[in-house]
This record gives C-alpha cells, sequence and structure tokens, in this order.
C-alpha cells in the first residue's frame, strides 16, 4: 500500500489536513483507529463563531444551539459578562462533536481522500533512517503503509511523535483532566455557556456547562493532572452539580472522561513528519479549546504538503513553512495565553473575586481571551508587571 | 514479592488518553478502547494514578 501521504487520526486535525493536501492534489489515505468517526465524543462542544471563516462545514446538521456569549463565575459567585452588543448577535456555538467530526471527514473524502476504519497505527516505518510511513493493525493483522508524508492527528496521546523521537510527553502541569456528563432535564440560560472558577470547584482548571438545547446541557470539569488525586475530576463534577438544585435534578444521557493539554506548541516538522491539533499541543492553555486551532493549523498543513507534493520534496525545509506560518498567527496568541494561564494559576480566590467585581459592569468590544487581558490590565494597571512578559509577546 | 506496578481498571477505564500523554516512560497503550500498562516499562512514578479523571488505575504488586 503506497500513498503521498498517511495521516493517523480523523478528528479535526487529520480530516482538515487531509482535505487541504488532497484539494491540492495529492494522494491521502487517512487511518483511524476507531470503528465511527467523531465517536465516543471526548468534547465540551463550545466553538467561536469564528469557526465558519474556514469554510469547512456545510449545513448546520453539526450546530446544537447558537450562543450568546460567556459568562465567568468568581468563586464567591461574581458574574462577568462577555457578550456580543445585541442579544440575538450569537458569538459561538455549542456543537454535535460527532456530526462535526463527520462533516470534516467528509469534507477530506470528497476532496479525494480514503479514509479507513478499525486501523489503528502502532509504529512509523523507517528505511534507511528516513520515516517512509506507518505500521498499521487491523482486526489483529499488522501490515505496512508506505507514504511520503506521515501526519500525526493522532490527539493527546501523541504517539507518532514519540516514535518519531520528539519530544510529545506533557508535563502533569501541562494537562487539564476532564469529566463531563450530558444532562437532561436541567435549568440554565441557553443562550450563555458559563465558566465556574474557584480551588474548591476546580483546582488549577474550571467547571463549565454548555448549553446543547432547551433543557439539556454539557456540565464538566477539568483540574490540572499536577494538583489533581486519582479519580478527582468526576468526584469534583458530582459535587459541583450536587450543589445545584437546577442541575442535581439532571439525569445523564452521557458520561465521558477526557484530557486536554495546556501546553505551549512544541516542534511539530521533522523529515517527511507533520504533526498537527493536540498531538502538536496546538490548544488555547486558557480555555483548553482546541477545534479552532486544530482546524486553522490543518489548513495550514495541507496547504504545505500540497506543495511539498508538487515538489517531490518531503524533507524538514519543505516542509518548515507550516510551522513558520503558525509561529506568526495561532502561536502568538497560544503562548501569550500560556503565560496568562501561568498567572491566573498563581491567583488566590480572593485576587480573582476583586477582579471579577471590578470586571462586572465592563462593557466588551468583542469576546476573546485578548479583550479580557485587555480590561484586566485597564482596571488594574499594578497588574501590567506581571504582564509583561506576555504583553512583549503579543507585540512580536 | 516483585515491585508495584501502575495497573489499569478495564472497567472504569473511558478511554481518555490522559495516562498515555503524561507517562515518561511510555509504557501506556491504547488497546482496544482502554488503556493498558506495560509491566516491563512502567517505573511506578505514579503520574499517571494521579492523572486519571475516573480513578481507574492504581498500583499493584505483582
Ligand atoms: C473533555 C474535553 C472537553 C473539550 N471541550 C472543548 C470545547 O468545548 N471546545 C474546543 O474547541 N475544544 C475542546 N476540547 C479540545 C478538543 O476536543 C481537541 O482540541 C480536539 O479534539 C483536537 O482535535 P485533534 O484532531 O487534534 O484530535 P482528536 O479529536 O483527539 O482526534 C485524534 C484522533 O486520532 C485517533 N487516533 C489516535 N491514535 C491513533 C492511532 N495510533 N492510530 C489510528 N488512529 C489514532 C483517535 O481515535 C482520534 O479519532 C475538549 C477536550 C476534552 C477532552
Ligand atoms: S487516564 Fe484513566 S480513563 Fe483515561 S485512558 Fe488512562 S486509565 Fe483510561
Ligand atoms: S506509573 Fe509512571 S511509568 Fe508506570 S505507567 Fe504510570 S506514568 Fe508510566
Amino acid at each position: 500500500m503506497k500513498y503521498d501521504v498517511v495521516v493517523v487520526g480523523s478528528g479535526p486535525a487529520g480530516s482538515v489536513t487531509a482535505r487541504f493536501a488532497a484539494e491540492s492534489g495529492a494522494n491521502v489515505l487517512i487511518i483511524e483507529r476507531r470503528q465511527e468517526v467523531g465517536v465516543p465524543v471526548l468534547c465540551g462542544e463550545g466553538v467561536s463563531k469564528g469557526v465558519d471563516e474556514f469554510k469547512v462545514l456545510e449545513g448546520k446538521r453539526w450546530l446544537a444551539n447558537n450562543m450568546d456569549g460567556a459568562r465567568i463565575i468568581s468563586p464567591d459567585g461574581t458574574m462577568v459578562k462577555l457578550a456580543a452588543d445585541m442579544a440575538g448577535d450569537e458569538t459561538g456555538y455549542v456543537l454535535y462533536r460527532d456530526i462535526f467530526d463527520q462533516e470534516l471527514a467528509r469534507g477530506a473524502i470528497r476532496a479525494g481522500a480514503e479514509l479507513m476504519l478499525n486501523t489503528c497505527a502502532v509504529n512509523i516505518l523507517k528505511e534507511n533512517g528516513k520515516i517512509n510511513g506507518v505500521k498499521a493493525k487491523q482486526f489483529g493483522e499488522e501490515f505496512d503503509i508506505e507514504a511520503d508524508i506521515v501526519v500525526g492527528a493522532d490527539g493527546v496521546e501523541s504517539k507518532i511523535g514519540r516514535w518519531a523521537g520528539m519530544k510529545t510527553t506533557l508535563k502533569p502541569y501541562d494537562l487539564e483532566t476532564c469529566a463531563q456528563y450530558t444532562l437532561s432535564n436541567v435549568e440554565f440560560d441557553r443562550a450563555y455557556c458559563d465558566f465556574y472558577l474557584g480551588k474548591k470547584i476546580a483546582p488549577g482548571g474550571y467547571a463549565w456547562i454548555f448549553p446543547k438545547g432547551k433543557d439539556i446541557a454539557n456540565v464538566g470539569i477539568g483540574i490540572l493532572a499536577s494538583l489533581s488525586e486519582p479519580g478527582m475530576s468526576l468526584k469534583l463534577l458530582d459535587k459541583f452539580i450536587n450543589s445545584r438544585p437546577e442541575l442535581k435534578k439532571g439525569e445523564p444521557l452521557r458520561f465521558l472522561a477526557g484530557a486536554v493539554p495546556v501546553a505551549e506548541p512544541i516542534e511539530s516538522v521533522r523529515d517527511n513528519l507533520l504533526l498537527v491539533g493536540d498531538a502538536a499541543r496546538q490548544v488555547d492553555p486558557i480555555t483548553g479549546g482546541g477545534l479552532m486551532a486544530s482546524i486553522e493549523a490543518g489548513k495550514t498543513a495541507g496547504e504545505t504538503i500540497g506543495k511539498a507534493i508538487d515538489e517531490q520534496r518531503f524533507d524538514k525545509e519543505m516542509l518548515l513553512p507550516y510551522e513558520e506560518k503558525l509561529k506568526n498567527t495561532l502561536y502568538k496568541k497560544l503562548k501569550r495565553n500560556y503565560v496568562v494561564k501561568e498567572i491566573i494559576l498563581g491567583m488566590e480566590d480572593k485576587t480573582l473575586n476583586m477582579l471579577a467585581d471590578s470586571l462586572k459592569d465592563y462593557k466588551f468590544d468583542e469576546l476573546s481571551t485578548l479583550s479580557l487581558v485587555k480590561a484586566l490590565v485597564l482596571k488594574h494597571p499594578s497588574l501590567l508587571i506581571k504582564l509583561k512578559p506576555l504583553l512583549k509577546l503579543s507585540r512580536l | 514479592m516483585g515491585k508495584p506496578k501502575a495497573l489499569v481498571d478495564k472497567g472504569k477505564c473511558l478511554a481518555c488518553g490522559g495516562c498515555i500523554s503524561v507517562c515518561p516512560q511510555d509504557a501506556i497503550t491504547m488497546c482496544s478502547s482502554k488503556a493498558i500498562v506495560s509491566k516491563e516499562n512502567c517505573i511506578d512514578c505514579g503520574i499517571c494514578i494521579h492523572a486519571c479523571p475516573v480513578g481507574a488505575i492504581s498500583n499493584e504488586v505483582y
């Protein structure tokens, strides 16, 4: 079996990379170890409206709920609202992530990519020290898939990168360990995604309520693995729900465990190899959101691969424009937010309460972590000192 | 008596991959939607045990 490109993983990063590579003429195979793309869902399913700009989705089957904005609730219950100017002017979506992933995969297939399910990459292949494909396993049988370029879009585990000798192992300090119920028969404001902060609620992370419909919401929690005890996410999630009568009366339709890298992006290019998405740690370290980043990076990766196939050159130098382009765009934001993550982690609950109180009537011009940081600096010039490294980064 | 090693309770594991991403020994792999620890490579550092959101990993003496 021989392809130009073999993509390991059919999540958003893999499918979007495959799509853009195939559109520029590459012969692409995606392998996925699951038996259904996007299933089981391991996601809070919230995404910003900016996802429309990539034009990688058709129709609206993937859309569960339109959002007006987000609300951050401090440990003492003070609420900071980040919302669109006018009601009904939606700023984000809550998805059906399984359908979302399947639509992205369909986009890749329409562009000419092939997709093989139930197929797990178990190693990379090398010839004379050069990566030339992956060893795969399907229904107990191992076989080789040769390819000029291997794309590691294998999510948080990032084994492809590890097998290639890249440092993909996460420090517990850079991992959010998560649990989530999709609860039915619950009450909430369906126009907002809510984020609850506090050391007692979610050490080093937050609890969330993302509304999927009238009385259905994803209620989850993420805590920093370095602050976690065995099984702590689930215990704290149950505590969060049981202390709120409007959630406690709900019944779960789905339960999941999850792992989100909240690291800085890592090296993502070697000869004949690219890492994309969670595998390259392309996730917003403040929110843990990785869908937008995976799509943005996937598009850039696919386009870079297209050029490499045209020139029949697959060395690191040829593939590096992928990483260089992201360094000037996506990575600036991710690195800045990593610094903010560290500052927030160092804050006591009472500081968070004080900051929330000072922002509770603030009018945000835009719904983003950057607008939140700008507002904080405006209200608390003393924070500037702590945020200095961050401002330097965003000016780069 | 052997040394303690991490052990995944297959009934509890929900295949989130968190343990795999933090294991410094690359001792864990996902097999049929369950994490499995390779006894040969595990050094019982306990990192995965703390990182598991549902408490599916413990250390057992083999
Ligand atoms: C609990 C939780 C909540 C989240 N909430 C949000 C949110 O609300 N908004 C947001 O933007 N992001 C959220 N994220 C993050 C988001 O889910 C990820 O950033 C996103 O899925 C990354 O996409 P990906 O394609 O890189 O990886 P994945 O979606 O993880 O896809 C990787 C794919 O590779 C496959 N695979 C892995 N190894 C192999 C192998 N060896 N062989 C074959 N196939 C393999 C897997 O089966 C999987 O299908 C959340 C994550 C979690 C865990
Ligand atoms: S961290 Fe726990 S639930 Fe997640 S894969 Fe490992 S053992 Fe399974
Ligand atoms: S105890 Fe340490 S070495 Fe053993 S599997 Fe867990 S993380 Fe890996």
